[in-house]
């Protein structure tokens, strides 16, 4: 139930610049994720929103308030950590009864044995709540066991339990489900949206995971290097990526880039062949993005380009080809569904063509350049 | 050989070390025990328990238990105390950290006895530095205390040959040996602790240090502060060369300071009367055997985590 701005947080480790000037607002009720390789600053992000790091610069605000200077324990966010960081020696119940505890009650009332007694019906509210949250997540049956007797899902429940118990104004998770295995993150991906929905609750997500960030976010900001590369909805990001790397890092497997050239024209050609769309300009060098999936083998060779199959993945749903083709270091992957592509061999010769419209083209230094279908001397 | 006695040969080094060095030898202390067995007599006769009522009846051995009993119990919750309080202070230290640790070990690396005679000097009644020190307060607000001003008017304590004080002392000068090797043990307790528990902590609402220590730092140190303890109760019932460098005539002032390992070595060693002197090692080794079984008992029970 809250909105959080960045404004300029920049940060510094040593000599390092780990964030650059970032910027980001995030709606009330939106569940935002910040997505990027591993030593992108992401982390750190998070952790100067949960104010368990400070920003060399800039101002972190929520509902508006100025929160810059405010410690963690004041700002009522919570966190969901990678390792989980239950208390090893408290069972599940008192985990999650802990910020409870720290929050509601007084010194006198937290002292063990004392504590209790003094505040019975305290006590029983506050486990009442614990009841509650463990109802929803399906783990009424683990509250009395200590963190070490538990899976690793179920701890990350008991953690997700501990984050939601007292509604703090947002979640944040760093990396949540990377120590879980591949079958229960998926699953996990699907619970932590129906769990975003159901409490209409700010989420802030870090992950280095894009397929993670694409199923489950509202938005997500795409980070490289410090700086946030593009942000927006996740259907945005991947069908309109403003620069190359971009397009790489979000799509799996990555997105085609193939180099391409123009005429004084400016229009477009992709491995000598003209694909009737124009630039603003003519360029010397620019590079065309294609994904796999707008891709597709064709017997045909007069419109489509040759290449041999040099590696075949399957995946049972989908075949993805890797094609050698002439001229060219990078092979060009092709998604193909299981019936068509059967029949090929590897090391056979085949063509491939692309979709109409579904070329992404960057100039040199990897920005994307807009497209028309006529010339634009023309248009104008 | 079949298989299944493999085992026993695979084990067999180990079990006959463990005879031969640790198992005969407490055997032939208790039997020893029940003798009036001395080095050099062609034979003993078999007293029964005669050496045992002896240790439970007489003053001396009162005296020993008293003085053991007192230096254990103030050296070990001291030692202990400080060397948690010295591990979070230079764990929160940014610079000279590795200074201070410094410091705070050298007296576990130094020779005892030598360090004995250094403090000998600065106890000393009347040219040591203590007294001296304690001297120069006279005259000041510090009277109003009527123990300061006692001293002032008279002479203050002599600290090592005085029977009120000689076992304070020795346990004083025990602490300041044995802080620092609970401190290097607390300081590596303290680094296994994940940096990411504190964080949780402190979004979970533990505003103050306080909360952190009582939610975070001491529930994980458990393990290390059972071992610690354990550690700390067995050196303190095996304190010796400290009374025998001040006190080679026998227990200090009045026998306060006759510790058991004194009281062993001049039983045993110095007066040659080896039953005693082995009843006395059966009775520590009961005391270390409890501790050890204490320790695993709670190092089962409370502090196991994962």
């Amino acid at each position: 139930m809250a909105n959080i701005r960045l404004s300029n947080i920049s940060k510094r480790f040593g000599n390092t610049d780990v964030l650059d000037g970032i910027d980001l607002d995030i709606n009330d009720k939106e569940f935002v994720t910040l997505v990027g390789p591993s030593g992108c600053g992401k982390s750190t992000l998070l952790r100067i929103i949960a104010g368990l790091e400070s920003a060399d610069t800039g101002t972190v605000s929520i509902n508006d308030t100025d929160v810059t200077g405010i410690r963690p324990a004041n700002r009522n966010l919570s966190m969901v950590f990678q390792s989980y960081a239950l208390y090893p020696h408290l069972s599940v119940a008192q985990n999650m009864l802990t910020p409870l505890k720290l929050r509601d009650l007084s010194f006198l009332q937290r002292l063990p044995m004392i504590g209790p007694l003094l505040a019975k019906t305290e006590y029983q509210t506050l486990y009442q709540q614990v009841k509650k949250t463990a109802q929803i997540l399906k783990i009424e049956n683990l509250l009395e066991r200590k963190p070490g007797q538990l899976s690793g899902g179920q701890r990350q429940r008991a953690a997700l339990g501990r984050a939601m118990v007292r509604d703090p104004l947002a979640f944040l998770m760093d990396e949540p489900l990377s120590n879980l295995d591949a079958a229960l993150r998926v699953h996990m991906r699907s619970e932590l949206t129906q769990l975003h929905q159901r409490l209409k609750t700010t989420f802030v997500y870090v992950t280095h995971d894009q397929s993670e960030a694409l199923t489950m976010s509202d938005k997500m900001a795409v980070m490289m290097k410090g700086k946030i590369l593009q942000y927006g909805p996740p259907d945005e990001i991947y069908h309109n990526p403003q620069t190359t790397d971009v397009a790489r890092f979000v799509g799996s497997p990555a997105i085609n880039i193939i180099p391409g050239s123009t005429d004084e024209t400016g229009c477009v050609s992709l491995l000598g062949r003209s694909l009737g769309i124009y630039i603003s300009s003519p360029r010397t060098s620019i590079q065309i993005g294609l994904r796999p999936e707008h891709l597709s083998l064709s017997e045909d060779s007069s419109n489509s380009f040759p290449g041999i199959i040099r590696h075949i993945e399957n995946l049972g749903s989908d075949l993805f080809y890797h094609l050698e083709v002439e001229g060219m270091r990078q092979r060009i992957v092709v998604r193909t569904s299981q019936s068509e592509g059967r029949r090929l061999p590897l090391g056979s010769l085949t063509c491939f063509t692309a979709e109409k419209d579904k070329h992404l083209v960057f100039d040199e230094n990897g920005n994307r350049l807009t497209t028309k279908s006529q010339k634009l001397a023309e248009v104008a | 050989m079949s298989q299944s006695r493999a085992y026993l040969w695979l084990i067999a080094p180990a079990l006959f070390l463990m005879l031969l060095i640790l198992i005969i030898p407490i055997f032939a202390a208790l039997g020893l025990s029940f003798t009036n067995y001395s080095l050099g007599n062609p034979q003993a006769n078999f007293v029964g328990l005669q050496n045992y009522e002896q240790i439970f009846t007489r003053t001396t051995y009162q005296k020993m238990f008293g003085a053991t009993i007192r230096y254990v119990f103030v050296v070990v919750p001291i030692t202990v105390g400080l060397g948690l309080g010295a591990a979070l202070l230079i764990k929160s230290l940014t610079r000279f950290g590795d200074l201070y640790k410094t410091i705070y070990f050298l007296p576990v690396m130094a020779a005892l006895i030598a360090m004995a005679i250094v403090w000998e000097f600065a106890f000393h009644p009347t040219i040591g530095i203590i007294n001296s020190t304690l001297e120069q307060g006279c005259g000041t607000v510090l009277e109003n205390w009527s123990w300061y001003a006692n001293g002032c008017e008279r002479t203050f304590p002599l600290w090592l040959t005085d029977r009120n004080y000689a076992i304070w002392t020795v346990s004083f000068i025990g602490i300041w040996q044995g802080f620092g090797f609970n401190m290097v043990l607390y300081l590596a307790g303290l680094t296994s602790i994940p940096k990411e528990l504190y964080s949780a902590a402190e979004m979970d609402g533990a505003k103050s240090s306080w909360e952190r220590f009582r939610l975070v730092t001491w529930p994980m140190l458990g393990p290390t502060t059972v071992f610690v303890v354990t550690i700390s109760f067995i050196r303190s019932f095996q304190v010796f060369d400290m009374v025998e460098a001040f006190y080679p005539q026998g227990g200090g002032p009045s026998k306060s300071v006759y510790v058991m390992m004194f009281a062993l070595y001049e039983k045993g060693i110095q007066q040659n009367l080896m039953g005693i002197g082995a009843a006395i090692t059966v009775i520590f080794l009961i005391f270390v055997m409890l501790l050890t079984i204490v320790q695993r008992w709670l190092v089962d029970k409370r502090t196991h985590y994962v």
